[in-house]
């Protein structure tokens, strides 16, 4: 199944992702063969096939109670950029 | 005494009598690491400073009588395990510098138990790789072989563990990132059941995989590390409750009467080494030897689909946990005009190839007018290899696979080919895919000197069953070798 570029820049722009001229050629050309290599499971007979789901003994609830936490300030410590206790970003709503 | 050619169990043995400070393994460890470091680059963040106030804080509190199981044991660990006060790096430039606030849940226990942490592990970026050459921090080299790589993404640990710089370290594996590099180092590695290691710390990939577990030389270290770590643990909510058994125990094992062992039907035809083939049918005729009803089991849909499958359901899995990566909170964070801008920039600059093709693949199965014709088949297909496992179990005890279909490769030979490197965990993927416990371990050198090693599996939560298979095998092939690690 053949990529273009410009297909992998509009993923790319879902995902978030700057890429280079460079890196959407090379993307492009990878991203082809791993779908190819996808389609081998329409060789498969599924259409009685439940999906996978995560199953086992299981794991318990447990009531949604907040605990005290010390690190509040080795994490906002990390932050690029920071305004007391506000990470900064910028500017979301423009200006009228 | 070389003391870093010790295994865990017998430095906590003599560490608690007295007979040996925690300090003097230590060090002893250390000057192994700093003498092969600069050949290996197993390390992302070595910490010998950490290492030594540590182990005076271990024997301190063995003077006053704490008992500690694995008192003075030095431990290497995957860089996408937590360390509060170190960095954490999940090898890639996307986190700079940045320190958790709290220690992995798995890294924690060993520490309680008196093991000295003595650096972080270098990894595929983001656990996603299959030879450590894909790395912010560059490739690890294998001990065995220094132009060739050590496996992945746990290479670091593997090649730490086979180099002597530590008995025992910790990886994760997703798809194999235990398995294949222990294979390709010559090591024990051990991939739990999932749900039986907390979570809790680990940097994630692919959640519905991803598994904490151990590397050794010594099996009754591998046995004794996996007790310590799959202590329940209330902050993975994934973690399943309950008391763990005494693996050591499943090592009593001497003989395998009364067991039924599957191996795949027409493994001679799979794309293999001929010396892997001819380690797996060795291993087989241990088994047989050692009173094993051998039968043959048939795997068709997890060794055909598997790698597709886990090519969907990893990366779709991958591009949700990695888009906490804004440059927001933490980590690398590029100037934007915009929020858009410092997102595309930030992640554009701060993740490599793999991790954005794997972004790119995971964004598309899962992208409006694809989820049905990529990601919801893959489910389906899953579902189809759990299942096909289960019948196999019914019929079987264990099974004995390749761990790698090939022995450590050559560094650049499939860096430009990504399906190629993919093909590296065609026999350990399924085992993730259906939440299966596996060992991984040597059997045997080919003839250039390069580890061959073989995988056990088992049904959900019979880490015993392959514990005691392992055992058998290892008393007809011995313990594996120390590596030069490019020494002599």
């Amino acid at each position: 199944m053949a990529i273009s570029e410009a297909d992998v820049r509009r993923v790319a722009l879902l995902a978030r992702l700057e890429v280079t001229d460079e890196e959407a050629r090379s993307l492009a050309e990878h991203f082809g063969k791993i779908l190819e290599h996808f389609h081998r499971l329409q060789e498969l007979e599924l259409s009685e096939v439940d999906p996978f789901s995560l199953e086992g003994p299981g794991t318990p609830w447990r009531s949604d109670e907040a605990k005290p936490w010390g690190g509040r300030d080795e994490i906002l410590s990390e932050a690029p950029r920071r305004e007391g206790d506000f990470f900064v970003v910028p500017r979301i709503v423009e200006e009228e | 005494m070389e003391l870093w050619k010790l295994p865990a169990w017998k430095i906590a043995e003599e560490v608690r009598r007295g007979n040996l400070s925690a300090s003097q393994v230590v060090e002893s460890h250390i000057r192994r690491m700093e003498s092969l470091e600069p050949s290996l680059n197993a390390m992302i963040t070595p910490m010998p400073e950490e290492a030594r106030r540590r182990a005076l804080a271990v024997d301190e509190a063995l003077s006053k009588g704490t008992d500690l199981p694995l008192a003075g044991v030095p431990v290497a660990v995957k860089d996408l395990l937590c360390t509060e006060g170190i960095r954490t790096t999940c090898g890639s430039r996307v986190l700079g510098e940045w320190k958790s606030p709290y220690t992995a849940s798995a890294v924690r226990y060993l520490e309680e138990n008196g093991a000295i942490v003595i650096g972080k592990t270098n990894m595929d970026e983001f656990a996603m790789g299959s030879s450590t050459e894909q790395s912010a921090f560059g490739a690890t080299s294998n001990p065995w072989d220094l132009s060739r790589v050590p496996g992945g993404s746990s290479g670091g640990s593997a090649a730490a563990v086979a180099a002597g710089y530590a008995p025992i370290a910790l990886g994760s594996d997703t798809g194999g990132s235990i398995r294949q590099p222990a294979a390709l180092c010559g090591v024990y590695g051990l991939k739990p059941t999932y749900g039986l290691v907390s979570r809790w710390g680990l940097i994630a990939y692919a959640s519905s995989l991803d598994q904490v577990g151990p590397f050794s030389r010594d099996l009754v270290d591998l046995a004794l590390v996996l007790e310590v770590i799959s202590a329940y643990d209330p902050l993975d909510s994934t973690c399943v409750p309950g008391s763990r058994p005494r693996y050591r125990d499943a090592l009593k094992a001497h003989d395998l009467k009364g067991q039924r062992i599957g191996f795949l039907k027409g493994y001679q035809d799979f794309d293999m080494d001929d010396e892997v083939k001819e380690k797996l049918a060795f291993a087989l005729r241990i088994c047989q030897e050692g009173g094993a009803e051998m039968m043959e089991v048939s795997l068709p849909v997890s060794t055909g689909y598997g790698l597709p499958c886990y090519y969907i359901v990893a990366p779709a899995e991958a591009s949700s946990n990695l888009a906490r990566y804004d440059g927001v909170q933490y980590g690398l964070s590029e100037e934007g005009k915009s929020i858009l801008e410092l997102y595309l920039k930030t992640r554009g600059k701060g993740f490599g190839n793999e991790v954005k093709r794997r972004i790119l693949v995971g964004t598309y199965v899962l992208s409006s007018g694809y989820y049905d014709a990529y990601y919801l088949v893959a489910q389906k297909v899953r579902r189809l290899i759990a299942d096909e496992f289960a019948r196999a179990f019914s019929a079987v005890d264990a099974l004995i696979m390749p761990a790698s279909p090939t022995v450590a490769f050559k560094k650049g030979e499939k860096l430009d080919d990504p399906i190629q490197m993919y093909m590296s965990d065609l026999f350990t993927l399924p085992v993730n895919l259906a939440g299966l416990p596996a060992v991984s371990m040597n059997v045997g050198y080919s003839k250039a000197g390069l580890p061959v090693g073989v995988q056990v599996v088992a049904p959900k939560w019979g880490e015993m069953e392959i514990l005691k298979v392992a055992s058998v095998l290892t008393d007809a092939v011995g313990s594996p070798k120390v590596a030069m690690g490019g020494e002599g």
